[in-house]
């Protein structure tokens, strides 16, 4: 009789906020916006599909904040690397513009990763300070223009296209999400990451190298924000200097909702899967409510502000 | 100078500014209509009022200009019958923008007021609607490609290149026409502030030749302006006015001018802001405030919109005009521009 109250009172608060917190706002719009068309399947694609650069970009966050390391730069990285991608494409094939607005990516969260994991620097500092760095590279680089891509084959692959009547954008957040999952669960890499987040010294001593797992939680963080650049580059089918730029902090609630800790050693993708959706169906139905503005900001900072307090409460503990 | 270059090259709409008749007008050369002219009958308003026509705004951003266009078209929408169904704030975001107009389409809305946030990623943002049949009316800037007529209602703006003529008048006659100018233009690929920054320039440099720009700063950051105003003033003392791009950074040029105990620089400004126009009627630093007429756009749009789905006849550039409010004007400025009464504290000044 004992284990299963044992089993409840030990029950991961943490982990379950997440799910009783979308499913209870998905039932909350479902009834009150019934005959508002949240319910439909364009709808509900739709908020599937905008968010899933946030959704990628989360991904990557979670191995960063489960080593123990933190990236603020992510947002200046999509928006280098959707410009490289479409500048690349202006004059060369899609394969060019894929691999530049990549490789910025990868490239940016190399030079965090190296400063961080080999001068030990904080990764919080250096990536706030990176930050601005690429925001204003990505300003200087079209000297504050929006590119437009008119490869149609790239804007149907990262953007609007489907395969087998499935949307792109959701297959993207697909991979992302199985890849991500079975490499932090899965994976001698996923496990060296939490250890590294639980305990670096101790990992450190088991023998792991622990600044190549920096170095590698870094150069991953800006690889997802290189692949939401490219989505979103092809989503809108141009690139913009502003792109990313708002997305800091729907990324780091969502992952913190979806049961990461901010002090490493612990985490979960399909969490910030489910944060990152629950963040986008907010939006969307606020919207769909008919608030104005100001009372959507409020309305959603409050929700947030409640799943954080959740989320967080067994971590103060 | 590519700064410059860039402007004139991303901008689907151009502002002949090179002479001194120089006025707004539309990407295809069109003239620009008065907003005045853009009126739905009354003889239409039962008609309309059976449709159940619903609208959606999608604006850019959130400010006193935003309020006030929203009531404006509201008011005009309740006239009419219409219903408002969705109300967005892309906050300047290409991407989050083209989300609020897949989300808006859920409601299914006749009528979209919005802006565009630039040409180039704004024409994928708004497919869906026009394929849809939408009647849109852009506020300030147009999707690249896009028809008036066939894609859009209109394009509804203010009279931008007044606005900044109007400020660098204001600043000419509070100088005597003469003497040193610094000249703070928003430094991003933003339509309606780049030309209005430009009308002003160009006023100054054609029409006034005692009057010269010595120092030019952009920013992009609003917070930066006390810090990009005391570099100007450290390599200008005698500086004799300062325009500034808009009211927010305004502010922080105030304060970097009586911090350094300067009583003698001018300031203008565009667009009302209540601490500005304060040390205005206080007799302060700033001369003049260069509103537009942000509620009659409001209306403008909605009637544009409501006539396009009526297939009635709509100028394809209607503009608002441009108000400049001083001291002697304030409270009747505010009026007419917001449509709210001007705050307490300037009628107790």
């Amino acid at each position: 009789m004992t284990k299963p109250i044992n089993a409840i009172k030990s029950l991961d608060l943490q982990r379950s906020v997440i799910y009783f917190g979308f499913l209870g706002i998905f039932l909350f719009f479902a009834v009150i916006l019934y005959d508002d068309g949240f319910l439909t399947s364009r709808n509900l694609t739709n908020i599937v599909l905008q968010t899933a650069p946030a959704t990628i970009m989360a991904i990557g966050l979670v191995f960063a904040l489960s080593a123990g390391e933190i990236d603020l730069s992510f947002g200046s990285i999509v928006a280098v690397s959707a410009l490289s991608a479409a500048m690349a494409m202006q004059s060369g094939p899609m394969m060019l513009g894929v691999a530049a607005g990549l490789g910025a990516g990868i490239l940016i969260g190399a030079f965090n990763g190296v400063l961080v994991a080999y001068l030990r620097l904080p990764s919080f500092l250096v990536t706030l300070a990176t930050m601005g760095l690429f925001a204003g590279v990505a300003r200087t680089m079209t000297d504050l223009r929006s590119i437009s891509v008119l490869n149609d084959t790239f804007a149907g692959i990262f953007g609007s296209g489907k395969l087998f009547g499935v949307p792109s954008l959701v297959i993207w957040t697909i991979i992302a999400v199985v890849i991500g999952h079975i490499t932090y669960r899965n994976t001698r890499f996923g496990a060296h990451v939490l250890a590294v987040g639980d305990n670096a010294r101790a990992a450190q001593v088991s023998g792991i190298k622990v600044p190549r797992v920096r170095l590698m939680v870094l150069m991953l963080c800006g690889a997802t924000a290189g692949l939401a650049g490219l989505l979103y580059a092809g989503r809108l089918q141009a690139a913009k200097y502003t792109l990313g730029e708002s997305d800091l902090m729907t990324v780091i609630a969502a992952v913190i909702v979806g049961g990461t800790a901010l002090n490493g050693g612990k985490g979960s993708i399909i969490g910030a899967l489910l944060g990152s959706l629950m963040m986008g169906m907010l939006n969307n139905g606020l919207i769909l409510m008919g608030l104005q503005v100001s009372d959507q900001m409020i309305v959603r900072g409050l929700i947030i502000l409640l799943a954080v307090a959740i989320s967080l409460r067994d971590v103060r503990r | 100078m590519t700064y410059m270059k860039s402007l004139l090259a991303a901008s689907a709409l151009i502002v002949l500014s090179t002479n001194v008749n120089a006025e707004t007008i539309g990407p295809g050369g069109e003239s620009a209509t008065p907003s005045s002219q853009v009126v739905v009958s009354d003889d239409l308003v039962d008609t309309i009022r059976g449709m159940g026509l619903s609208a959606a705004f999608l604006w850019h951003a959130q400010a006193d200009f935003t309020v006030a266009v929203t009531q404006g078209a509201t008011d005009e929408f309740t006239r009419l019958g219409i219903e408002v169904v969705a109300e967005t704030n892309a906050n300047f975001d290409a991407a989050t923008q083209r989300s609020d107009v897949e989300t808006t389409m859920a409601k299914e809305p006749n009528i979209m007021l919005t802006l565009p946030l630039d040409p180039v990623t704004s024409a994928a943002a708004f497919a869906e609607a026009r394929d849809a049949g939408v009647s849109i009316t852009f506020l300030s800037n147009v999707p690249d490609g896009y028809v008036q007529g066939q894609d859009y209602a209109a394009i509804v703006t203010d009279d931008l290149f007044q606005m900044g003529k109007q400020a660098a008048d204001a600043l000419a006659a509070a100088m005597r026409e003469t003497g040193t100018v610094g000249w703070i233009y928003h430094d991003a690929e933003f339509y309606v502030t780049n030309q209005r920054d430009n009308a002003f320039k160009t006023t100054i440099e054609n029409n006034y030749p005692n009057m010269s720009i010595v120092s030019e700063q952009g920013i992009s950051d609003p917070a930066r302006a006390e810090d990009i105003a005391n570099a100007m003033l450290l390599q200008n003392p005698d500086l004799g006015g300062v325009y500034v791009t808009w009211a927010g950074p305004a502010e922080g040029v105030l304060a970097a001018l009586r911090a350094n105990g300067n009583t003698t620089t001018k300031i203008v400004t565009l667009d009302l802001s209540e601490p500005i126009a304060l040390d205005m009627v206080r007799g302060g630093n700033v001369v003049a405030i260069v509103g537009d007429e942000a509620y009659e756009l409001g209306r403008a749009m909605a009637a544009s919109a409501v006539l396009h789905l009526m297939d009635q006849e709509v100028p394809p550039f209607i503009v608002a005009p441009a108000l400049t409010v001083t001291a002697d004007n304030v409270i009747e400025g505010w009026k007419k521009s917001l449509n709210i009464d001007a705050p307490e504290s300037l009628s107790s000044n």
